[in-house]
């Protein structure tokens, strides 16, 4: 297991998720098979889009890249770490500071401020408020909201929500940037915006891995991971494929055409 | 999670519910003022007392005769005239006694001043000068024995139609007759000067034993000049009493003497406020059980409330106990309110009893107020305890999904 001060260099050319064969099965009176057998591997600054139907086994991969649940079969790596038979206290730890979640709503401290919830997750890390003041200060100016800082979610819009969502998930700079439907609770201009901020990350170098079942939302992506039943079924490689990519939607209802 | 942070983040919460809060605590708050009040009440009234009887007295024996093997009724209680001149004489002389004085209730039939006649049977007392002689007088000073001469409480003095004034003469009619005496002071207060007036505030004529022909006496005040010369002097006394005296000749049966020390008399008060306050307490802790199951209700359904936000914190990577910590300085806090809250509004509440009472001193029981801030912790983390736990264990999964 690498500790924190493991080599750089040797860090580098290590994936910032690693999936090896890896299976989450339920027990609800019969085995449900959510994930069945899933190889992946995520490289550092890449950026892929995970597409898939309803009940392809989306949320659970989510939750198992997230820390969030543990596998019942293969391997998991994060930043290098094996968190597959890690304990909850592990798994809390290694969230919290190589995972940032972006989710679909948001999900804000409706009573902390702008700047108090995308400092939250350094409080769980025992920095001191100074620190903390001054890292969330920074990820707000780059996501654009340096002028709302003091405004608590109810007064900001859906968009701006979005935006302390993502600083919140960049401020313990992150092995990896989950985001879960980041879009779906926004009008088309306002989540084209959020995407912008996405491919603006990437290009930083951040590591993103979305789930999505808008085509167009996943053609930012470099590729797509199509899910299917709990496997993989195709993962389909982009070239360039970050403009006007919104013919259609993967499940070809055609909304979303402009 | 640093302490101060949590602190803060409850601190939020508990704002956020500011009625919620206050209704909750409220029970802790009652149950707190309570026993503070009470033991106020109780502090203030035993220093009063101690003031009153205690601190220039301490070296006093007070000496009569009632039914053996009784503890009961305090100073006095069934006393008769037993003692007679030759006893204080004769205790007086004890080497280790340094004063001994007569003390009793001389019977009157009544108490006449200008062409007025009031019926008081037990207005006279007759005891020595140096009794009320280190008293304060609003007017003259004590009486010279054997000169007809009387000192009257303020009460006593606006008994009549006119008020009696220093320089009056006044008539009290007991068994041999009525004697004419003339007031020579008049005290400031109506308080009562020792034990053996039980602490009443009734009218009090004070006069020498020889002008009104008294023999017999209820009590002894016996003074061994310095607080440890105490229990020397109470053996000798005693001791005396059982060989020599002509008491020890006219003792009903059953009946034996009794000698207390002021410190005894105390100590007898404080048996009874104890118990006073022992039974306040026991009404206080159901009333702090009743606050602490109000307190471990409004958090779980904070806990409920809250699902989503312990789903945000744990995504974040808040720890188990980072959330336990979290919910369980706000059942803590909400303790501690109620307890400091109760704390000031027993003190205010005590305050105003003793007011209302008119009891003279005012004791804040710090160590009961210290106690109390404890139990208001105590009630915090008992309360507190699962809640804190049931939210520190919500599967993050779960809770994020948590509408």
């Amino acid at each position: 297991m690498n500790s924190t001060t493991a080599d750089e260099t040797e860090r580098a050319g290590t994936p910032a998720v690693f999936l090896d064969d890896v299976r989450k099965t339920y027990f609800v009176g019969e085995p449900v098979h959510a994930l069945d057998g899933v190889t992946l591997e995520i490289p550092k600054g890449s950026y892929t889009a995970v597409m898939g139907p309803s009940g392809s086994g989306k949320s659970t991969l989510m939750n198992l890249v997230g820390c969030l649940d543990s596998p019942t079969e293969g391997r998991i790596d994060i930043d290098g770490e094996d968190v597959t038979a890690a304990s909850n206290r592990r798994r809390t730890t290694v969230r919290g500071k190589s995972v940032g979640f972006v989710f679909q709503t948001f999900n804000l401290m409706p009573r902390l401020t702008a700047l108090e919830n995308v400092a939250l997750p350094l409080v769980f890390r025992g920095l001191s408020a100074g620190e903390r003041r001054e890292r969330a200060r920074d990820l707000l100016e780059r996501v654009g909201l340096g002028d709302r800082m003091d405004h608590r979610p109810s007064e900001l819009s859906g968009g701006q929500r979005q935006r302390v969502a993502i600083a919140r998930a960049l401020v313990n700079d992150p092995a990896i940037l989950l985001a879960d439907e980041p879009t779906g609770n926004l009008d088309t201009e306002t989540g084209a915006k959020i995407l912008d901020l996405f491919d603006e990350l990437h290009a930083e170098g951040n590591t993103i891995l979305m789930v999505t079942h808008e085509r167009y939302v996943a053609e930012h992506a470099e590729r797509i991971v199509h899910l299917l039943d709990g496997t993989i079924e195709r993962i389909e490689e982009l070239e360039g494929g970050e403009e006007d990519g919104r013919q259609e939607t993967e499940s070809g209802q055609g909304e979303g055409t402009e | 999670m640093k302490p101060v942070q949590s602190l803060r983040m409850s601190w939020r919460a508990i704002r956020g519910h500011r009625l919620r809060s206050t209704l909750t605590t409220l029970g802790v708050i009652i149950g707190v003022a309570a026993v503070i009040t009470f033991v106020t009440l109780g502090a203030s009234l035993q220093e009063d007392i101690l003031v009153e009887v205690g601190s220039e007295e301490a070296s006093n024996i007070y000496v009569w005769v009632g039914p053996e093997d009784t503890n009961q009724g305090g100073p006095g209680f069934g006393a008769e005239p037993v003692f007679t001149s030759a006893d204080v004489a004769g205790i007086d002389d004890l080497d280790s006694v340094e004063n001994a004085i007569p003390y009793t209730i001389w019977l009157t039939e009544n108490v006449q001043y200008r062409d007025q006649s009031v019926t008081r049977q037990e207005a006279l007392r007759v005891t020595d000068p140096s009794y009320v002689a280190d008293e304060e007088f609003a007017d003259g000073g004590p009486y010279d024995p054997g000169e007809n001469e009387a000192v009257l409480t303020p009460s006593a003095a606006a008994m009549f139609a006119t008020n009696v004034t220093v320089g009056d003469t006044i008539t009290v009619t007991t068994v041999g007759g009525p004697v004419d005496l003339e007031v020579v002071g008049i005290l400031a207060t109506d308080d009562s000067l020792s034990p053996t007036e039980s602490f009443s505030t009734s009218p009090r004529i004070y006069t020498s034993p020889e002008d009104v022909g008294a023999s017999r006496f209820l009590f002894l005040i016996v003074d061994a000049g310095d607080p440890t010369a105490v229990d020397r002097a109470r053996e000798d006394t005693l001791a005396y009493l059982n060989d020599e005296s002509e008491a020890s000749g006219s003792l009903p049966s059953n009946y034996g003497f009794q000698l207390q020390t002021a410190e005894e008399l105390l100590g007898q008060l404080e048996e009874i406020l104890d118990l006073l306050t022992g039974f306040v307490s026991g009404i206080a802790l159901i009333s702090l059980v009743v606050g602490a199951i109000g307190i471990a209700n409004i958090m779980l359904v904070s806990v409920t409330e809250r699902t989503r936000e312990i789903g945000i914190m744990k995504a974040v990577g808040a720890q188990n106990r980072d959330v336990l910590q979290l919910f369980l300085t706000e059942a803590v806090i909400l303790g501690l309110i109620g307890a400091i809250l109760g704390t000031g509004l027993g003190a205010v509440v005590g305050y105003a009893a003793i007011e209302f009472i008119g009891i003279d001193a005012y004791v804040f029981p710090t160590f009961w107020a210290g106690i109390a801030i404890l139990v208001g912790i105590l009630v915090g983390v008992v309360a507190g305890l699962y809640p804190a736990w049931d939210a520190a264990r919500t599967d993050p999964i779960d809770a994020l999904r948590y509408e």
